[in-house]
């Protein structure tokens, strides 16, 4: 195997630092109320969504209130990650007079591109309360081994 | 000192809410996803509909590589009015989503006035 360069896994996000800056801004004001509001980045209609990494797994998780176990579809190609579904409208049917309207509705996807290959069998997803939490292992050659090198 | 302490506590933020009219009743519909029914708490004092969502989400060990969802408690205040019936409140978590419904009093409802000929 040839050596290959090193490649930064969380290379420095210019936006970020202004993302981080607009909600504390916000936040100040208490003005991060409406959907529309997020900012530079249309992350406004699609549910938020953390991706933890750790030696044996990572961890997607995603908060999707009030939707049905049957209208999320998860699924995975190549390296992958794809959280689909349709967010409905839970008072359509009904024309009231709204006095506050926040929330969103419609279909969303999120798609999560994994650096390494994980064992796509052994995926779990699981829901409760609103958040979905995707357990996706590491496959063992993917893992971070320990090679002892000999000093002469 | 205050500081500091403040600091330590936890976020809290407010949910998302829908607030609506439905056949008369008012429903106040807030996304709380990660609230289970036992962290969740909502009463009324005097005029003031409280609601407190103790958000279940702990940190993962490992690395963050994207982090959107914010980590806090949810906590919102409403001011209620004197039409609104303070025993007639009925809050239902269901899916991350709380749905409380309020009635106006009897006495507040529009009467019909019956006009008689004379």
């Amino acid at each position: 195997m040839a050596i290959v360069k090193w490649n930064n896994r969380t290379p420095y996000d210019p936006w970020k630092d202004m993302r981080s800056l607009q909600e504390s801004i916000n936040d100040l004001f208490e003005i991060d109320r409406s959907p529309n509001s997020m900012g530079l980045f249309d992350r406004n209609v699609s549910p938020a969504a953390d991706v933890v990494e750790n030696e044996n797994e990572f961890t997607v998780t995603c908060e999707l209130p009030g939707i049905d176990q049957k209208d999320i579809d998860v699924s995975i190609t190549s390296n992958v990650l794809t959280i689909k579904g349709e967010k409905k409208d839970s008072h359509e049917e009904k024309k009231g007079k709204f006095y506050k309207k926040e929330t969103w509705s419609g279909s969303f996807q999120r798609t999560i591109a994994l650096p390494v290959d994980v064992e796509k069998d052994n995926i779990s997803a699981e829901l409760k309360d609103g958040m979905l939490v995707i357990t996706l292992p590491k496959k063992e050659e993917s893992k971070p081994k320990q090679i002892s090198v000999n000093i002469k | 000192m205050a500081t500091k302490e403040i600091e330590k506590q936890k976020k809290q933020y407010s949910a998302y809410a829908d607030i609506y009219d439905d056949n008369g009743k008012i429903k106040v519909r807030l996304e709380m996803p990660g609230v289970s029914k036992d962290g969740l708490d909502v009463h009324v004092d005097n005029d003031t509909l409280i609601i407190h969502g103790n958000k279940k989400y702990p940190e993962i060990p490992g690395h963050y590589q994207l982090r959107e969802i914010r980590n806090g408690d949810y906590h919102q205040e409403f001011t209620l009015d004197q039409t609104i019936d303070r025993n007639k409140i009925d809050a239902v978590l269901e899916k991350g989503i709380l749905t409380i419904t309020l009635e106006t009093k009897e006495s507040e409802k529009p009467k019909k006035i019956e006009v008689m000929n004379k």
